[in-house]
């Protein structure tokens, strides 16, 4: 024990320059081109998650401002500000304030653009151009087909690839070397198969791997089996087995000790439909997302989540006494 | 008025309760059944039918029926409350110990079973069988009440029993003993006050006069305005278990509709009371199912009066009453009405959203991610870290590092809590005293590729802190974000 601090790893180890950034290489070429002409057009930074865009964007910025950046750089999230108002107010607002030294433009960071509907995204497309003699945008988007084409007719495109099995594996190497933990190399390799090619996800699963004890590929699969709340799975077993009571106890369990919305829970039963722990014929499957989705879709219009939920098991509690699970 | 002040000790339901059979109001049909087979019993002549079930709607005289009935036939009543007769062993001991008791000196029991049909056919099963098992052989009059007999588990019970019926009062009789008790505590009172409370009192006198009560205690008479004001709140549970009962058990939808538009409740809270109650009161999954899909659809219907169109309120209604109703195509379940969990719930759950919201928040932007990503994906890694790691130091660590509040922690830590949170204060005092502040610093300011710092002997820390420190100096004040 050697500290009294301590921060998460994917916080810790984040690349904080863009000569730090060890893949992407392309892509990191061409921002620091950026950064030496201190000029730049609209960007739009597309791929899949913890493939480094929201990185790049920040490293990106000090690397243009130094290790104040952050006055110059209006960081916005598009799934967590309310609407495109709140939007507009902010980057109004930043748009009026000081301009940094040496550099003609400021920053903002539009993190998940694609959650925006594309009125959203026409006024945002709007916003661009009122503002674009003071500053630049960064669009990042998981799915770049999700932006409409006027946006991306102004921006430069990059496209972040997932990492490379290599890549991934040395860098959980470093920084399980430096954490001082003791790890099988096989257990490095199965974070890579799990998370994907997403680092920040690779991280987490190492972290907590690390705190359980010796990263083995059974500790490995077991923190990305604790990582759901088992509760999800039992509650879809439960329901199918016809206990619509037992069933709702758990999702009252979820919702009020793990504090999950309506939402959460339908996202994480997702997650469970096509795994291989429910054992189910695949049609099933595919008429569990889509009655799923309904549900889903009315949570969004605004109905009340536990409603919809009950619904949604007592529907399953059918499903499963015809299919005789 | 000292005199009018002690008189009012007693609640008046109990203290113009009837003294005898006479006064008890209307009922006359009940009267003519029961009294004789008392008269039975007291000439030392048991009837075939040992026990009497009396049934009818609540408030209309049943139970006072009986007290003057023994009192004026010369019986000692032992009374038993609902909730005594749960379980087979406390028949037998209660009741049965009564039930064998021989008169003396001619004077003998009546055992009072009050709202039998609370007892219900699976938690209380034994306990019916054991009553069953008393009735035939009972040295004493039985005498049992119910609102509703007609359920399934008390078929036997009414085979074994003399069945009197009670029927509701009307309007008219309430309004008569309500005035009577007017006089009698000299009570100003407007006639239409005494209409108001008796019409809503449903033919239920125990209600109107608590009601009545209820008013001229708080303020001193009885005006029609006073009564709409303080009657409008009374027993919402009561209105409410009458309006789901109207839903779960109609026969026609405008039955169903009109317990939904009529309620006082408000459709918020009625959906909810039904969300809860319909694996109550329905007992087949593919009920629960068509009846969840109309309530789901209602609850839909809703959002979309509330952020397109109000108009779309109606169709909410028909779908919680007639569809909820008319989703049944099975026998109803039989469990009591349970009042919502989630509305108790809901201020617990909505404090742990908060703190997560919380925690995501300080997080995310820590992070540069979402918060819904944090709660997604970063939340159940610190959970697991939290909960499950064998030594509490680095939950305790990474809480410090974000400064996460008590409830934070809490929040993260579930049960092992206690063990986090001594951890915090442990390291928090050992930094106050000495070594680790400096430590502290330095981390802060460190630059990176400096990263090693874990796992290593204790013993290295001081010189390594230096160094590091040193680095750190010479890269300058750095800001980490």
């Amino acid at each position: 024990m050697s500290s009294a601090f301590d921060i998460l790893w994917v916080e810790k180890y984040r690349p904080r320059s863009l000569d730090d950034i060890v893949n992407q290489e392309e892509i990191v070429r061409r921002l620091k081109q950026f950064v030496r002409e201190r000029n730049m057009p609209h960007l739009l930074f597309a791929g899949p998650p913890g493939t480094g865009k929201t990185t790049a964007a920040h490293a990106l910025a000090r690397d243009l401002y130094g290790d104040n950046y952050r006055q110059y750089f209006l960081e916005l999230n598009a799934s967590d500000e309310r609407g495109i108002n709140v939007i507009r107010e902010k980057v109004k607002e930043f748009a009026r304030s000081r301009t940094p030294p040496g550099v003609p433009f400021k920053i903002v960071l539009l993190d998940e653009a694609d959650n925006m509907t594309a009125d959203a995204q026409q006024a945002l497309r709007r916003l661009m151009e009122l503002y674009t003699a003071s500053t630049r945008f960064i669009l990042i988007a998981n799915y770049p087909s999700k932006i409409i084409d006027p946006i991306q007719s102004r921006c430069a495109f990059f496209r972040f690839t997932p990492l490379k099995k290599e890549d991934v594996v040395e860098r959980l190497r470093f920084i399980a070397d430096n954490e001082g933990v003791e790890y099988d190399i096989d257990a490095l390799e199965t974070i890579y198969e799990i998370s994907e090619g997403d680092m920040r996800r690779a991280i987490n699963v190492l972290q907590a791997a690390a705190a359980l004890g010796k990263v083995s590929v059974e500790a490995v699969f077991k923190v990305v089996g604790m990582a759901r709340p088992r509760e999800v799975r039992e509650m879809i077993k439960t329901a199918l087995s016809g206990d619509f009571a037992a069933a709702r106890e758990l999702l009252r369990k979820l919702m009020i000790e793990y504090g999950l919305s309506g939402s959460d829970v339908v996202r994480q039963i997702h997650r469970e439909i096509f795994g291989g722990e429910l054992k189910l014929p695949e049609e099933a499957r595919v008429l569990i997302a889509d009655y799923l989705g309904e549900i889903h879709f009315r949570l969004v219009e605004g109905s009340d989540d536990d409603i919809q939920l009950s619904a949604f098991l007592a529907w399953l509690a059918m499903l499963g006494k015809k299919l005789g699970v | 008025m000292p005199d009018r002040k002690r008189r009012s000790e007693l609640p008046w339901v109990i203290k113009y309760r009837p003294k005898r059979v006479d006064d008890v109001v209307d009922q006359d049909q009940a009267k003519r059944v029961l009294v004789p087979w008392l008269r039975e019993w007291a000439a030392g002549r048991p009837p075939s039918k040992r026990a009497a079930l009396l049934y009818g709607p609540p408030g209309v005289g049943k139970t006072s029926l009986v007290e003057a009935a023994a009192s004026e036939l010369g019986f000692e009543l032992v009374e038993l409350n609902a909730s005594d007769y749960r379980r087979a062993e406390d028949i037998r001991r209660i009741v049965g110990s009564a039930a064998s008791k021989r008169p003396l000196w001619g004077r003998g029991i009546i055992i009072l079973l009050d709202e039998i049909d609370g007892i219900s056919a699976r938690e209380d099963a034994g306990g019916l069988a054991a009553l069953l098992e008393i009735i035939p052989r009972t040295a004493n009059p039985i005498v049992m009440t119910a609102n509703d007999p007609w359920k399934e588990q008390l078929r036997p019970l009414r085979d074994a029993c003399l069945m009197v019926e009670f029927k509701r009062l009307t309007s008219g009789q309430i309004i008569g003993i309500l005035q009577r008790i007017c006089e009698l505590e000299g009570l100003f009172c407007e006639k239409d006050a005494l209409k108001y409370i008796a019409d809503r009192s449903e033919g239920d006198l125990r209600a109107a006069i608590n009601d009545l009560e209820a008013v001229a205690g708080g303020y001193g008479k009885v005006t029609l305005g006073i009564v709409k004001e303080v009657v409008r709140g009374r027993d919402k549970s009561m209105e409410l278990w009458k309006a789901l009962s109207e839903v779960f058990y109609a026969r026609y939808s405008w039955q169903a509709k009109r317990a939904i538009t009529n309620s006082e409740e408000d459709y918020e809270s009625m959906m909810a009371w039904i969300n809860d109650n319909i694996p109550r009161k329905y007992s087949n999954v593919e009920d629960y199912f068509r009846a969840y899909d109309a309530l789901a659809r209602a609850s839909l219907f809703l959002s979309r009066a509330r952020y397109i169109d109000w108009s779309m309120l109606s169709y909410v209604f028909d779908l919680m009453g007639p569809g909820v109703a008319f989703a049944r195509k099975h026998p109803h379940a039989k469990q009591r009405y349970s009042y919502p969990e989630r509305i108790k719930l809901l201020a617990r759950m909505r404090s742990v959203r908060e703190v997560r919201e919380r925690v995501a928040e300080k997080l995310a932007s820590r992070l540069l991610t979402s918060r819904a990503t944090v709660k997604n994906e970063v939340i159940p890694i610190l959970t697991i870290i939290f909960r499950e790691a064998p030594s509490p130091v680095e939950a305790a660590r990474l809480a410090l590092g974000y400064s996460l509040s008590e409830d934070e922690v809490r929040f993260l830590a579930g049960p092992r809590s206690q063990e986090v949170l001594k951890a915090i204060e442990r390291i928090r005092k050992s930094r106050a005293s000495g070594a680790g502040a400096e430590e502290v610093e330095a981390r802060r300011e460190r630059p990176r590729g400096q990263l090693t710092l874990f796992g290593e002997p204790a013993g290295q820390r001081r010189s390594r802190a230096s160094r590091r420190r040193k680095a750190g100096g010479r890269r300058g004040q750095r800001t980490l974000f």
